[in-house]
């Protein structure tokens, strides 16, 4: 397998994903010249991105690949809805707490799991 | 009132505002999708220069799935491209805020800095701070978190081996909290309840097709709440008595 992969497909494939990836981005650029950030366009882009941005956090929650996928996908959403609560639980904004929390919450559940 | 004395000085902020949590964030999802590559078998090199050139975590994470289970090149190629739609919104709800003077073809190099992290930090911090000084402080954010993302990546593959199971675990689980908590940050009530239904539509959409899922419930839920928000939220402008 790993033979296989070093190949000039792999090299191909990451340069059609590059290209890909990045004809978005200028595409953005070359439509946000025309776009003025008081216009209703605006406000509904706005909208459109953050649903597609929200979308794909809950994917990578709740349908990940690779090594969350090996979490309860009950315990991934307990541990985000705990974080959330440290975040809200102050009207500035706990987010390096919050993700400490997070993220110490997931590690605790690892080594859990590694224990005998 | 200005927050910023000079451009100079909203690079600076900008900075010291990615050198938290947002190059935090980067460098754990990086360190991860190194973790990954090693896993899957791929060089060092190759691995490194994906976060580089690609800069774009959910698009590089599918090129690598879908080049594991063998799929063609045309097939990588449109599933990693239609992941990266989102780019284009992203794009087109940030460049317009910045000054008149700095909306010119530099951007189409600057904008390769731009990811779902900056642009998130951006949309939050530039209704404070004057058009003059936002495109140096988007600057200062998103070069250290460009950056970091193939050193994180490069390292996650070579720790990939002897580091716990655990820490890469708590590694990876970064990156999608971090977008959730900054949610509760975002204001307008179209881009509130955008968030909610592409939360409930997102996963729905996905089990029907996954590539161009992300495409389809952000222009479903995002229309509906638009027009949520024009039909029922916004106050209605004053009508003039004669």
């Amino acid at each position: 397998m790993t033979a296989d992969v070093q190949g000039w497909g792999m090299w191909l494939a990451l340069s059609a994903a590059c290209i890909g990836t990045y004809i978005c981005r200028a595409a953005g650029v070359k439509l946000s010249g025309h776009i003025h950030q008081d216009s209703e366009v605006f406000r509904w882009l706005s909208a459109v991105t953050y649903a597609m941005v929200a979308a794909l956090t809950v994917r990578m929650i709740l349908m990940p690949l690779g090594l969350l996928a090996t979490v309860p996908v009950l315990l991934r959403v307990v541990i985000c809805a705990l974080s959330l609560a440290v975040m809200v639980s102050s009207p500035q904004r706990r987010l390096v707490p919050a993700l400490l929390t997070g993220t110490l919450l997931m590690l605790a559940y690892g080594v859990f799991r590694a224990s005998p | 009132m200005s927050r910023f004395a000079n451009r100079r000085e909203a690079f600076w902020q900008g900075i010291r505002d990615a050198l938290g949590a947002p190059v935090l964030v980067l460098f754990a999802g990086m360190v991860g999708f190194g973790a990954m590559g090693r896993s899957h078998g791929f060089d060092a090199w190759m691995t490194g220069l994906t976060s580089l050139l690609m800069f774009a975590l959910p698009g590089q994470v599918v090129m690598l799935e879908m080049f594991i289970s063998g799929s063609s090149l045309l097939a990588i190629g449109f599933a990693v491209t239609l992941t990266s739609t989102r780019f284009v919104t992203m794009v087109v709800t940030l460049f317009p805020q910045l000054h008149r003077r700095d909306r010119n073809p530099l951007l189409y190099l600057w904008v390769h800095m731009l990811a779902m992290t900056a642009w998130a930090v951006s949309m939050r911090e530039f209704p404070r701070m004057r058009p003059q000084h936002r495109l140096n402080y988007f600057l200062g954010l998103a070069l250290p978190c460009w950056l970091i993302s193939p050193m994180g990546t490069v390292l996650g593959y070579f720790v990939a081996g002897w580091v716990p199971a655990a820490v890469t675990l708590g590694l990876v689980f970064i990156n999608p909290l971090f977008f959730l908590l900054t949610f509760t940050d975002v204001k307008p009530w179209a881009n509130r309840i955008a968030i909610g239904l592409g939360c409930v539509l997102g996963p729905v959409f996905y089990v029907l097709d996954a590539d161009s899922s992300l495409l389809l419930t952000g222009l479903v839920a995002g229309s509906l709440a638009y027009w949520v928000d024009r039909r029922w939220l916004r106050p209605r402008p004053v009508v003039v008595q004669t």
